[in-house]
């Protein structure tokens, strides 16, 4: 029960957040897949930086533990190509939609019934899929300071340079 | 028009996008759990299918591996909703529209149809890579 809340007042402070970053909107989503206007790049980069910061602080702290997917890249490469389609085609992701919705954009609605139509396609074609692509390039739990043997903080300073450049790049070419 | 009528511009996509890490952060810390919405997905299907013939759910491989049950995720899907719809309707940009600018540009105002199908679609294959990708 205290979980339940937990995700509920978590949901509500980042779909206010989604929401205020204007990053739930179809011409938003379409603007960075046709390279026009990078602000959901801008805001998921922001997060995704902050948040490996400040969970890997936690890892270290022991506060936290990871929670590491498995690398399969006959899943990863396969399934990101399939998403990426229907991703362009929709114009919302999965956990975006139900703001959009919120927002008044009923077309999320049609989005969402399509959703759920795929997991159902995917419950079904599991078992296959579990012999076939998602035993092609299994690598198992790994991370990129754990293959390479050198210390987390390396690749985090690094990645925060890499970011900050990309976001460099997307500023001065007005994106 | 009054000041009030006017949609708000929204915030800097950076300082929502590093608020966003923040809540991110703290959700690992207080409640152990990693942002994520797609595996909602399948749940629902599961307990929407479950209406129907839950033996045939309760013997699915992936049904067993992912329960249909309501859950964190469940909620924080849930909270999306709730939090983007107080994030609208008080900045005056909530409007109820089936078709976005870019695609009406596109395809004119009489394409509901056409969108319903393009975005069903999009939603389906979206969601099945999703899940192939354990994302």
């Amino acid at each position: 029960m205290k979980m339940l809340a937990y995700g509920m007042i978590t949901g509500i402070a980042f779909g206010f957040l989604l929401q205020k970053g204007r990053v739930l909107r179809y011409d938003k989503q379409l603007g960075a897949l046709l390279l026009k206007d990078m602000t959901i790049i801008k805001f998921m980069l922001s997060s995704v930086l902050v948040g490996m910061v400040g969970v890997y602080l936690l890892v270290d702290f022991e506060l936290a533990k990871l929670s590491i997917k498995a690398t399969v890249l006959g899943g990863n490469i396969v399934g990101g190509l399939i998403f990426g389609i229907g991703w362009g085609l929709l114009g919302y992701c999965p956990g975006t939609s139900a703001g959009a919705l919120a927002e008044g954009r009923w077309d999320a609605l049609w989005g969402i019934l399509g959703m759920l139509a795929g997991a159902a396609v995917f419950a079904e074609t599991f078992s296959f899929m579990k012999k076939t692509v998602l035993t092609w390039g299994d690598f198992g739990k790994i991370t990129l300071p754990a293959i390479l043997g050198i210390n987390h903080w390396i690749i985090i300073v690094l990645a925060i340079i890499g970011g900050l450049a990309l976001l460099r790049f997307f500023e001065r070419k007005g994106l | 028009m009054s000041k009030q009528l006017l949609e708000d511009k929204g915030w800097n996509p950076y300082l929502a996008g590093s608020l966003s890490g923040i809540v991110s952060v703290l959700s690992v810390w207080i409640a152990g759990q990693f942002l994520g919405a797609s595996t909602t997905f399948v749940r629902s299907v599961g307990l929407l299918e479950q209406l129907f013939s839950s033996e045939r759910v309760g013997q699915m491989e992936y049904f067993i591996k992912t329960t249909p049950k309501i859950d964190w995720q469940w909620m924080f899907v849930v909270g999306i909703f709730i939090g983007a719809l107080i994030a609208a309707k008080t900045s005056n940009s909530f409007r109820w529209e089936g078709l976005p600018d870019l695609w009406q540009q596109r395809f004119g105002p009489k394409s509901k149809a056409k969108r319903a199908i393009f975005a069903f679609s999009g939603g389906a294959i979206a969601m099945y890579g999703a899940r192939l990708a354990d994302g």
